[in-house]
Formats: C-alpha cells, structure tokens, sequence
C-alpha cells in the first residue's frame, strides 16, 4: 500500500527526481523481498530491523524535500513558475462522486428553495422564533447548555417540558407562531441529541451530539453579546446538505447585526457538523511580522505584502459540539407514522468516501 | 487502496416512465439502447410551482391515443397527451369554491378505459374521489388544442363516506368497481354502474391487550387484473392486509411489514405476489397465497416510498419516493437494475409501455395473441441469462482474478527492474549512491 502511495506521490515530479526514481524503484522492490520486521520473532533484531528501516526512510524523505526545495529555487532563479504544489490526498477530496450535488446553475433547486418550507423565514417574511425543551428527565449538563444555547440563538424561549407529549408541544408552538422547536435529548445527565423541528409542517431532524463542550470550560472563553449573530454554514453540498443547511439558517433571524462582531458556525466535514460560536475582531499588523510570516510560508513573494494588514482574531465563547444527522423526516415529529426523507441504514456505509450532506 | 463502492447497475431494457414531482415537473425517463441501457431524463414539462404538486395520476395505456389525467395540488384536473405533454383539457375542481383546501384535494383519480372505447374519442371519462370523500364520475370533452376549452358532460356525484379521509382508491381492471379506504374509513367497494355499495370491510378485533388500533388505510391494490374480489390494503400501522369480498369481511390474511407505515401497494401481473413500500424506503415483495416475504429490495434506498409501478410486460418494477431518486428494479432477482436522480421529491411514476424505439421489433401489446407473447417471454429472458453471466464474470473480476492480475503485472515489473540492475550489490550501498547523485543534481540544479 506505502509503496503504490509513494508511486502517486512521485508521479508529478520534474526533470531532477527523474534519475532518482529509477533508483528508488529498485530501493523499493528490494524492499518489498527483504522480510518485513514484524515477522522477525527475535525481539533484539527486530528492533535493529526495524530502527534500520525507520532510519532509511527518514533519511530518504529528506533527501526528497531538499531536492524538492532545490528544484523551488531553481524555478525562482531562472524566473520560471514553481513547480505545483503537491495536494495530498485526503478523504474529503477523495470523495466518492455523488450526482445528488447541487450545482450552481440548477434551476430546479431554487425553485425547489422557493417552494420549501423555510423560504418564508429565509425571504424575511417571519421572523423566527424558537421554542427550546428537553426530554423529560433533565439534569446537570442539560440545563447549562440550553442557558447556553438561548444565548447563541436570539428569540429562543426555553419552556419546562413537563410531562407533555412532543406532539401536543407541536400543537401548542404552532398556535404560538413559533417556527422551529429544538428538544435536547439527555441521556446519563449527558446532552446526546438534538431534534430540531421546522413549523408548521417542516422537516424533523435528529441529530447525534457529542464533543460538548460549554463555555466555562473552554479555555480563554469570551461572553457573546446580544447582538444578532452572523452565521457560516460551511459544505453542505447535496441536496440533503442543503436542505439541513436551510433548517439550520431558519433558526437564525436573516438580518445579521455587524457590530455585534458576533459568528456562529455550523462546519459540515464528512457528515459530521461542527459548531463553533466566536467572537472576532479585526486588527492591523505591523509590516515586520507579517513579512517575516510570508517568507516562511511562501518564499519569495514576500515583497508583495502591503504595509499594513488587517488580520481576524477569533475568541471562542459558547459551547462547542458536533452534530451527526441520523433522519430527516417529511412533516412535524412522529415516529409512528412518519415518514422519512432520509434515514441512515446500515447499509448505505459501503464506503469511507462516501459523504451524504 | 481506498474501499469505494462500485455501483454495479446491469443497466435496463427499453421502457418509457413518467415521473412526477413535488414541484408540478412531468419527467419522462426513458432507456432507448436495446441492449441494457442506461435511463435517461429526456423530456420536461410544466414550470416549477409548489402550489403546481401532484396529488393522483391515471393514464390509459395504450398504443393509440394514450391519455393522462393528473389532480394538481390547487385543485386543478388536466388531462394530457403523455407522448408529448400537451395538455387536452382543464377543470378545476373546486366545485364553486375558489379556495383550493385540504379537504377538496383530488386522492384519487382514474381515467376509464373502456367507455371511452365505445363513445367519441373526443371524449374521456373521469372518477375524482377528494379527500372528504365525494366522488364522482364525470366525462370531459378534449379541446383540440391546448386552448383548454373544454365542457364537463355527464356528471355523477356521490359520497362515499360520512367520516374521515380517504387516502387510497382504486379501480379494477373492468373498470365495474372501485374501492375506496382511508383515515378513519374502512376499505368499501362500490358498484361503478348502479353506484351501490357492495361490501365493507370490518376491522380486526381487538388484541390481547384490549387495544383497538384505529382505520387508517394508507394504500390499496387489487390483486388481479380481471378479478375484483381480491385485493390487499396497507394501514399506518405498519400492518399489510388481504382481503377476499367472497370469503369474509375481516382479512384474510394480514401480516406486518418493518416500523414504518406501508406507503405504496403495487401487485405483480402474476396475480399473487405483490410489492411494499413504506415509509422509510424499505421494500420486499411478498407473495399473498402464503403471507411470506420473498425478499427485500435493498439498494441504498432512504427516503419514503411513495410509489411503486409493475412495468405490464417487462420484468422491471419502479419505484419513487421522497429521496428523489427513480429505481428500477428486476422482479425475478430482486437486483437494482439502475437508478435515475430527478431531484425533488418524486410523488409517482407510470410507465408507458406503449413505447418501443425506434427500429427494434415492436414490442407486443396486450391485445395480441398469445403465441406471440410467449416470444416476448424468451426475448426477456435471454437478456436476464446475459446480465446473469455477466455479473457473475464481474464477480470474478472483482474478487480473486482482478488480484491475480494486478500481483502478475507487478512480478513482472519486479523482474524487469531486477533484471536491469542485477549488479547492484546490497540495497543499503546502492541507497546510498543514490542519496549521493540526488545530492549531486540538487547541487547542479543550485
């Protein structure tokens, strides 16, 4: 497997590692005969084998980013376009090709936008407004994530959930005017998933939380005004993702108050959403630091680089969790007779590639 | 190497859907290759409208002028050409009232077949059923073109029940009765001629527990074309029921199917098995004469199913749902045959097998004689062999052989190179050589 990597890697070189590829094929072939370490059952030469091998490839990936520094400078020299940057592999661009993909120019989907059932919030027609419960046994950690909460989401009213049925608070916030109801689920005395509910006849998503953390215990934690915040909703790209992108914006009022320099994030990486709540502000930085700062990181372009730059500084404040969407169901909550829209089934996991928001 | 999922789809024989979505778009999807082709969206028509949605489809199917009947959303009714979407005739069925409510939404819809054989063919004959449950049955005369003139004739009007929704309706294949069931209303049959009511279903008694479970039909069918007096119902809770009108009025028999309500019935040509959908995308087939599941669908599916459609000849079966995806399905081996991405929510799907391409043997109709039909037989199951043998090659090549190959590829590679510098002494000496000319051509490059 390392060794069809390395091939990949190599593929993009230039004229300078072309000599050398030949040798290193033969390195790696011998290496491939040579028994690997972790057959060896004599602890003492394995050990030497294997503090042998580690040795080599140390020496060899540097032999590779010096001539691959050297080849950099060459290209400067002799005023020629660097060679490309290599981009490794990762799994996110990897990804399996999905066609369900909204494209930029799909008529079909901002009709569909239109037609749904957040447009009225997210056209600015109502304003939204929240109704925060929980599950009915609620303790510790619930409760100081909910004050958290109302405090990141602005028109959010927490009502006790007692001992009423979910269907009957459905009912009840639909004659209220509310337009979404969020229910913390606890289990443990621990936060482990959130339903957010669209109204009057919106989609219902459950969501696996984990990773909670609220804001006394993050370290250097700022405390959020009251300001509208602003929000970034980050790579929700099918047409699933947007539509959990569209739930998520409509629990949010759309009229952002800038001054407030407050943002709310919801970073969707491999169907894994991420929310992160800061406080930023804007700074200039003297001319030294950030050439200084260029030079490591790109070289010689540094003679570019404006007097002044005006960078972004990021507080954390309020909690910090990660969301897991498990179904999205068509219509307000009901688990008997719902249906689905989308419901993870064991057997749609057939890849690591595979991404569904 | 990372583990990707290969969509193994054999591909389909040639066939015409129509699907329709939430947004009031008519696609129509066909496969022209003769040989296991891929579906394709070829044709669109409407404008994307919510209030535009569908609620019921009906179409004739036939080679001469097939017709379409589709109950929008605003309480419209049209009537259009499924070959290329134009529209015949509009009524609005908001009888004198303007606001299109819940309670006047067309559920069910049918186009008659055979009155308008006898009649002009200027004309059509419709039974709309709403959700209150007023029916009717009313003959439309098409305009010549779509200038959507067109004059409601005759027009019979009846209530079929007192209470509650109804959700499914259905007319058999004779087109003498239809039945009707629902929300709160159990499944009756109705004399289409005299407009009498034949035969009420009873609910089943209470359980153990003393717990009655509530009507709530969700969706019906009838098991056989020319036969009226069999036909199975799903209900919300999740329950699928057969009932026989000549034996008894509790079902015959009725057995449970997954968590989630039965959302879509379609029953096989075959006359006993019949196809489930519910309402988080599960489907299996199950044949009626023993109540035993044959088998599950599985194909990645997760959205509700909304609709599921028997192709009348081919053994494919469709179906569509709330995942925007069409699929299409082999009857025999219960193998994806392929998937179509239309988008929005698809509400339902028809075929029209009317269709054939265009320099391939016609594809035999209905009326034809049997001999003939037999020879559509074989000429579907000679393509069934082929998939059967391909795929079993591609197993092959998945598995082991594609190994084998790979493995002999790169011996093979090995060898070369050993053979191009056998004289090399030991790996650590030549390593370092090559560190060394790295080093070198680093330093020249400098």
């Amino acid at each position: 497997m390392g060794g069809k990597r390395k091939k990949n890697d190599e593929s993009g070189n230039d004229e300078v590692e072309e000599e050398t590829r030949s040798s290193k094929k033969k390195m790696r072939t011998e290496k491939k005969e040579q028994l690997r370490p972790s057959t060896i059952k004599n602890k003492e030469k394995r050990s030497e084998v294997h503090a042998k091998l580690k040795r080599q490839k140390k020496l060899e990936k540097r032999a590779k980013a010096k001539a691959r520094d050297a080849a950099e400078k060459r290209a400067l020299e002799l005023g020629e376009e660097p060679p490309a940057k290599k981009v490794p592999r990762t799994i996110e661009n990897t990804r399996e090709l999905d066609e369900t993909v909204c494209k930029p120019d799909d008529e079909e989907l901002f009709a569909g936008n239109d037609a749904d059932e957040f447009s009225s919030i997210l056209n600015r027609h109502h304003t939204p407004k929240i109704l925060i419960t929980t599950c009915r046994f609620n303790s510790t950690r619930g409760p100081a994530f909910i004050s958290e909460l109302l405090s990141v989401i602005p028109n959010a009213h927490y009502f006790k959930r007692g001992t009423y049925d979910l269907k009957k608070i459905v009912e009840y916030a639909n004659n209220k005017d509310f337009t979404s109801i969020i229910v913390v689920h606890t289990n443990r005395r621990e936060p482990d998933a959130l339903l957010i509910i669209g109204l009057p006849d919106g989609p219902t998503a459950h969501f696996k939380l984990s990773n909670l953390v609220l804001r006394k215990d993050i370290k250097a934690h700022g405390n959020p005004t009251s300001h509208k915040p602003e929000l970034v909703l980050n790579n929700f790209t099918t047409r699933l993702g947007h539509r959990i992108g569209r739930l998520i914006q409509s629990l949010f009022p759309q009229d952002p108050e800038f001054k407030g320099r407050r943002v709310v994030t919801f970073h969707n990486q491999r169907d894994f959403i991420f929310f992160r709540h800061h406080r930023y502000i804007f700074e200039t930085k003297e001319v030294k630091k950030t050439e200084s700062k260029g030079k490591k990181d790109k070289d010689g372009n540094s003679e570019n680089v404006p007097e002044n730059k005006t960078i972004a500084r990021l507080q954390e404040c309020g909690p910090r969790f990660t969301l897991k969407l498990i179904s999205l169901q068509h219509g307000t909550f009901d688990t008997k007779g719902g249906e689905y829209e989308w419901v993870h089934k064991p057997e749609m996991d057939t890849s690591r590639r595979r991404f569904f928001l | 190497m990372p583990r990707t999922t290969t969509l193994v789809c054999p591909g389909c024989p040639p066939f015409r859907a129509l699907t329709f979505d939430s947004l009031g778009l008519i696609k129509a999807v066909e496969v022209r290759d003769k040989q296991r082709g891929v579906p394709q969206v070829v044709e669109r028509w409407g404008d994307p409208q919510s209030s535009k949605s569908f609620i019921a489809v009906s179409m004739i199917d036939r080679n001469s002028n097939p017709l379409l009947a589709v109950a929008r959303k605003n309480g419209q009714i049209e009537v259009l050409s499924p070959v290329n979407g134009d529209i015949q005739a509009s009524i609005s069925n908001a009888d004198g009232l303007d606001i299109p409510s819940q309670e006047n939404d067309v559920t069910g819809l049918h186009l008659f077949t055979k009155q308008n054989l006898e009649s002009d063919s200027r004309d059509c004959t419709l039974l709309t059923c709403t959700t209150k449950g007023n029916a009717s049955i009313r003959s439309i005369e098409l305009a010549d073109s779509s200038t959507g003139s067109s004059c409601i004739g005759s027009s019979k009007t009846w209530n079929v029940c007192s209470g509650g929704n109804i959700l499914c309706s259905k007319v058999d294949g004779n087109e003498k009765f239809a039945l009707f069931g629902g929300k709160g209303v159990e499944i009756n049959i109705w004399d289409l001629d005299n407009l009498t009511k034949i035969w009420t279903s009873k609910s089943p008694p209470k359980d153990s527990l003393g717990i009655f479970t509530p009507t709530w039909f969700t969706s019906a069918t009838f098991l056989k074309k020319d036969d009226h007096r069999k036909f199975v119902g799903g209900t919300n809770s999740h329950q699928v029921r057969l009932y026989d009108i000549s034996a008894q009025r509790r079902p015959v028999l009725s057995f449970d199917f997954r968590e989630t309500p039965i959302k879509a019935l379609a029953a096989d040509i075959d006359g006993y098995s019949i196809y489930i959908g519910n309402g988080s995308g599960d489907m299996a087939s199950v044949d009626t004469r023993t109540g035993k599941m044959v088998g599950c669908f599985t194909g990645k599916c997760s959205g509700s199913i909304r609709s599921i459609v028997r192709h009348p000849e081919l053994p494919v079966v469709a179906s569509c749902g709330l995942d925007g995806y069409l699929r299409l399905w082999d009857t025999n081996t219960r193998q994806l045959l392929s998937a179509v991405f239309l988008k929005q929510h698809i509400l339902h799907v028809l075929f029209d097998s009317s269709f054939n391409v265009e320099g391939m043997d016609l594809l035999p109709s209905k009326e034809q004689t049997p001999t003939e039909i037999i020879v559509t037989e074989e000429v579907e199951a000679s393509p069934l062999k082929r998939k059967n043998s391909s795929k079993n090659k591609e197993n092959i090549l998945d598995g082991s052989e594609r190994k084998k190959k790979s493995k002999t590829s790169k011996e093979r590679k090995k060898s070369e190179e050993n053979g191009a510098h056998e004289k090399t002494a030991s790996r650590d000496e030549r390593s370092k050589a090559a560190s060394k000319k790295r080093n070198k051509n680093s330093n020249q490059g400098l």
